[in-house]
């Protein structure tokens, strides 16, 4: 049958029209397919009032009409169903269709490989690389900001919270979901860039002790732990307490000398490359923290029960043997993130500050920078009307960019959900 | 390691994840609430006088009588300033004139600085612009407003090291020693009187139309457009969403196919909306040329396909978590697949496809970026349902980012740039707690 029509879904035999005139043949349904009710069923129809029902008459001609019409619906549904596949398929004709002639005038070499980005100079520059930088700059650090965030939230709602308090917690993620982007890059430009740019240097140093000093503190005292370990038990203690004094010491310093660096610094412009990661790492946060949450919920509870068995407190147990199990989930998570980060416009528009520079040093989030997306809703309303010319083709030649980019993070995410679903099936 | 050590180790764990989880809510607070404070200031806030004249006369609402008598009372409070000012022009000729010429041009910029304040100083011709034919109308601003009045801007060059520093000087020190000084303190202690604001409820901004660049009026296109958009992407996303997710969990089997068609839904949703406005330009203007340019059509389609693969998602969902008894009931009663995906399934599933629709319908009126090439327009009227199919519309999103960073005077405007941004955060979060709620009434359902 499925010669037909010519896709392997279709293959239920016309006999399953024949059986109690059903118009398919249900693969879960254990019935054989050739069983033509009990004599006494049709007594039992008669009484429920269904004789005169067509469908149930086992009239070969009508069968095979349904037969035919339950394959017309299928063939139906699926056209509408791979019109999805259609429109990936024209989004990358389309996009590649316009993007081409700016390669063929241009060139591939100095798009990828020059910071000029002159488009409407003459004669134009088309050097997008310090655009590609600033994408990857602005994704790093809303990566940096996201995912340690959001995993630790996610971990948090999956083993930490009680259940009443996450049912309080979950609708917090969903509203930060549900804002739409425009309203985070509202925020940025006009609530949080002029915060930056008056005290941007006491916000980063209040910042940085809030992150610090816990993690110093922490550091410093398994530190000290684990090397007093090593030490004779006699000298335990005092090797302990001369440990703890002296990196406790070179902690402290190195905190006070951070909070001045930090403090001491001028921010020129409230909207830079630090201000569109922050918002956008808040922004991808949703998503991180449910897939991530998804796959942690999803190493079961034995594995959670031998280990406090074993005696590992929870920090041990999530850890070393929840957070592994969960990893490729977690990595999917940070992928998402990544795609989230990378195709977002309206928060790196507003806020980023649109220079399209490499920072001086590179790392420097302070300065304004220009991603991809932002350029291409910027540059668009320019070059709309001289539709054609290499301004015009070279977003689109961006968008092909950022279209194979999310596209290979996509499959890369599948890949790895797949691989673990594997991995979790056969272990 | 010492069982301290291990303890505290522990103990910190919990409190990073507690700390994020916090973190997490302050951050929702830190964004929500300058919007939502700030956003209210556009439909509660206090009305001068300026606010209701401008009301009477532009748009027909409030009463007269009361109002002639408000405004006269206003117009006694303003007379000593155009008195003063009239009496300074007598006084500048007998002045010498180096401190004349200086004076001359002080009190131009101080006669720009009360017109835009109060109103057009009586006898001037009659400005153009409505925000230059009335004072200012809302009380925050005139504040702000009267700083200017009394205060001048110079920029302090004494430190050759630094750039110019801004200072405010006192115009009072300017005039000092004529008739005009006394103008200063006047304005100070009688603004209330010249102005007398009231707390004015406007809801109105919400329907209404924006007049001078949006200094004055509400959102009322930019709302309607949104709902256009919004409503005309899920006619499109619902049936085909549904359909697709009624093929996936009913008809289709697990195979290579299936995770084909799965694949491509997922990078359909991995796709950068960006991109979606791309290709809105260049497949539905330019090569199926639904409209002539930009439409709420074109827009419509592009949003559906943006939202498509969430609408599969969630209908797939809420499909699959119908009993299997419900299917196997049906088919032993007689019915056929398609009689108990319509009367069965469908019915039960309803809700859950209904919270996804209702999620995705969300997300669709808050993206930007796909209808700045394919739909949005920074100024326009209230569209007719048929001039959908041919015309571009304001919408909430486009404008917000319009309003804040490429308008005359953002400054200006700050309130309704607020106003905008709270009208779609609320109808966005009213969406989505219509769905919660659902979601929450479904799951005690399906526990009971």
């Amino acid at each position: 049958m499925s010669v037909t029509t010519g896709h392997p879904v279709l293959e239920d035999p016309p006999e399953a029209a024949l059986d109690w005139g059903q118009d398919d043949g249900d693969p879960s349904s254990d019935e054989p397919p050739t069983r033509t009710g009990p004599p006494n069923a049709d007594a039992a129809i008669a009484d429920l009032g269904l004789r005169n029902r067509p469908s149930l008459r086992l009239n070969p001609r009508a069968s095979w009409a349904r037969w035919f019409g339950s394959v017309a619906v299928r063939s139906l549904l699926f056209l509408v169903t791979s019109s999805s596949v259609l429109a990936v398929l024209f989004i990358f004709y389309f996009i590649a269709k316009d993007a081409l002639p700016f390669f063929r005038l241009e060139g591939i070499r100095a798009f990828f490989t020059e910071t000029a980005w002159y488009p409407s100079a003459d004669p134009p520059a088309f050097g997008a690389l310090a655009i590609f930088f600033g994408s990857g700059l602005v994704t790093l650090g809303a990566v940096l900001v996201t995912v340690p965030l959001g995993v630790s939230a996610a971990v948090c709602l999956s083993d930490i919270l009680p259940f009443s308090v996450r049912q309080l917690a979950k609708p917090v993620v969903e509203v930060l979901a549900a804002i739409p982007s425009v309203a985070y890059g509202f925020f940025a430009l006009v609530v949080f860039a002029p915060m930056l740019q008056e005290d941007g240097g006491r916000i980063l140093a209040m910042a940085g002790w809030l992150i610090g000093t816990p993690l110093c503190f922490l550091a410093v005292v398994v530190l000290s732990d684990l090397v007093a370990g090593t030490a004779p038990t006699r000298l335990r203690w005092p090797v302990r307490i001369g440990m703890l004094l002296g990196l406790g010491g070179l902690a402290v310093f190195g905190l006070v000398k951070m909070g001045a660096f930090l403090g001491g610094l001028q921010v020129d412009s409230g909207a830079n490359a630090l201000n569109a990661a922050i918002i956008l790492g808040i922004m991808a946060l949703p998503t991180v923290v449910s897939v991530s949450e998804d796959a942690l919920q999803a190493v079961g509870r034995e594995m959670r029960e031998a280990s406090y068995a074993l005696g590992a407190t929870r920090a041990e147990t999530l850890i070393k043997v929840i957070m592994p199990a969960a990893s490729s989930g977690i990595c999917a998570a940070a992928i998402l993130g990544v795609m989230r980060a990378v195709g977002e416009t309206m928060v790196v528009w507003m806020a980023s500050g649109n220079a399209a520079q490499i920072p001086a040093p590179w790392y420097n989030v302070l300065e304004p920078v220009r991603t991809l997306t932002a350029n291409i809703a910027g540059d668009m309303g320019e070059a709309d009307h001289v539709t054609g010319s290499a301004r015009y083709h070279v977003l689109f030649a961006m968008a092909f960019c950022l279209l194979v980019i999310s596209f290979s993070l996509n499959l890369a995410s599948e890949w790895i959900v797949r691989r673990s679903r594997r991995k979790l099936r056969g272990g | 390691m010492q069982l301290g050590t291990r303890r505290l180790l522990d103990r910190a764990f919990s409190g990073l994840g507690i700390t994020s989880i916090l973190l997490l809510g302050a951050s929702l607070l830190v964004i929500l609430a300058p919007i939502v404070v700030r956003g209210l200031g556009a439909f509660v806030f206090g009305g001068t006088i300026e606010h209701r004249r401008l009301m009477l006369e532009k748009f027909g609402r409030g009463d007269r009588a009361q109002l002639d008598a408000q405004i006269a009372a206003a117009k006694r409070a303003r007379q000593p300033v155009y008195d003063m000012i009239a009496a300074f022009e007598k006084e500048l000729p007998r002045l010498d004139p180096a401190r004349r010429r200086e004076l001359r041009t002080s009190l131009k910029e101080l006669e720009e600085r009360i017109a835009i304040l109060l109103e057009p100083a009586p006898g001037t011709s009659d400005p153009v612009l409505w925000r230059d034919q009335y004072g200012q109308t809302r009380w925050d601003r005139a504040q702000v407003k009267a700083h200017d009045v009394l205060f001048a801007e110079q920029y302090d060059y004494t430190d050759p090291t630094q750039m110019g520093k801004k200072v405010w000087v006192p115009r009072a020190k300017e005039f000092e020693g004529t008739c005009l000084a006394a103008l200063f303190p006047y304005v100070q202690d009688n603004l209330d009187a010249m102005l007398k604001p009231r707390t004015t409820f406007y809801w109105r901004f919400l329907l209404d139309k924006s007049h001078d660049a949006h200094f004055f009026g509400g959102v009322g296109p930019e709302v309607l457009g949104t709902l256009y958009l919004a409503i005309g992407s899920m006619l499109f996303a619902i049936p085909m969403g549904v359909i697709s997710a009624v093929y996936l969990v009913e008809y289709a089997s697990e195979g290579r196919l299936v995770s084909t068609l799965r694949t491509f839904i997922n990078t359909l949703a991995g796709v950068p909306s960006i991109v979606f406005a791309l290709f809105g330009l260049a497949f539905f203007i330019n090569a199926m040329h639904v409209s002539e340019s930009k439409s709420v059509l074109a827009g419509s389609l592009t949003l559906g396909l943006l939202v498509l693969p969430i609408v599969i998602r969630a209908s797939e969902e809420a499909i699959r978590a119908v009993p299997q008894s419900y299917r196997e009931a049906a088919l032993s009663l007689g019915a056929g697949k398609g009689r108990t995906v319509l009367t069965v399934i469908l019915p039960a599933a309803l809700p859950g496809v209904f919270t996804g629709i209702v999620i995705s319908m969300g997300r669709a009126a808050g993206e930007t970026a796909p209808i700045i090439f394919t739909a949005a327009v920074s100024m326009g009227n209230p569209l007719g349902l048929v001039e959908t199919l041919s015309q571009p519309t304001p919408a909430l999103p486009w404008n917000i980012y319009n309003l804040c960073t490429e308008h005359e005077a953002v400054d200006e405007i700050r309130h309704v740039q607020f106003g905008m941004v709270l009208t779609l955060v609320t109808l966005v979060l009213l969406l989505n707690g219509a769905a919660i709620v659902a979601r929450a009434r479904i799951s005690k359902r399906l526990r009971a």
